[in-house]
């Protein structure tokens, strides 16, 4: 899987696509801890492509969220479909890991 | 591949390596079974799908030895409920049933969590030389999640 990304000046823009699982999640929980220790830390990361997470997929934004976090940072996430909703949410993760409903709104006080 | 079981309805076979690359394989023979019963609802599907890929990232994960590892799924769906049986030949192994979801800050530990809330039986044995899990979903309960 591949995922884009976009500098948005005051935060980066994480997209993956399609299964967000145990192949996709190392390559993208890797370039996050690039990108926070390049002092990029405010991180958002865009589901809307992603039609199924695993638990691997959730150990990488969890992972995320925290090296973001411990840098000052954040991790975001937006536009979550129904499969990641039920995922997150059944895990209890929903509580940390709230979806914005767009990347506009994750980004609203950034 | 396609079969059929002793009551005569369909079932959906795949043998293959337990290896990354063929988890892709699995959600498609899922979604080959959820289009031959349009009458599954998509909430069930989704879940139990999400079950079997995390059991199924368990023998990818974990089977040894590592690359070698055969596996065959078989997917049954009846009126009342949806049915995986997955056999690998990895080692045996004690899988750590009922342990909870981990706190919020584990980076692991939630994929047997998360298919035991999703699914309402999922039994492991070990068979002579083959690891052999049972999972299965009630149908026409999606609306709990």
């Amino acid at each position: 899987m591949n995922f884009e990304e976009v500098d948005q000046g005051t935060h980066v823009v994480l997209a993956p696509e399609g299964k967000f699982n145990l192949v996709a999640a190392p390559p993208l929980k890797s370039r996050i801890d690039d990108l926070v220790a390049e002092g990029r830390a405010r991180l958002i990361v865009d589901l809307h492509a992603v039609d199924f997470i695993d638990s691997s997929g959730l150990g990488a934004l969890i992972g995320g969220l925290k090296t973001a976090r411990q840098q000052g940072g954040d991790l975001r996430i937006a536009a979550a479909g129904a499969q990641v909703k039920a995922v997150l949410k059944l895990t209890n993760l929903d509580r940390i890991l709230a979806p914005y409903e767009t990347v506009e709104e994750a980004a609203r006080d950034w | 591949m396609t079969g059929e079981d002793v009551s005569g309805r369909k079932e959906y076979v795949l043998e293959g390596f337990a290896v990354p690359e063929q988890l892709d394989a699995v959600h498609t023979l899922l979604a080959e079974a959820a289009a031959d019963h349009p009458e599954l609802d998509p909430i069930d599907v989704m879940l139990f799908e999400t079950a079997v890929i995390e059991i199924a990232n368990n023998v990818v994960e974990y089977g040894r030895p590592e690359g070698e590892v055969r596996w065959k799924f078989t997917i049954r769906v009846r009126p009342e409920e949806i049915e995986a049986e997955l056999d690998d030949t990895g080692q045996t192994f004690t899988p750590s049933h009922g342990q909870g979801m981990p706190g919020e800050d584990a980076e692991g530990g939630r994929g047997l969590p998360l298919a035991e809330a999703v699914l309402d039986k999922i039994e492991f044995n070990r068979l002579a030389d083959t690891n052999h899990w049972l999972m299965v979903r009630r149908l026409g309960q999606a609306s709990q999640i």
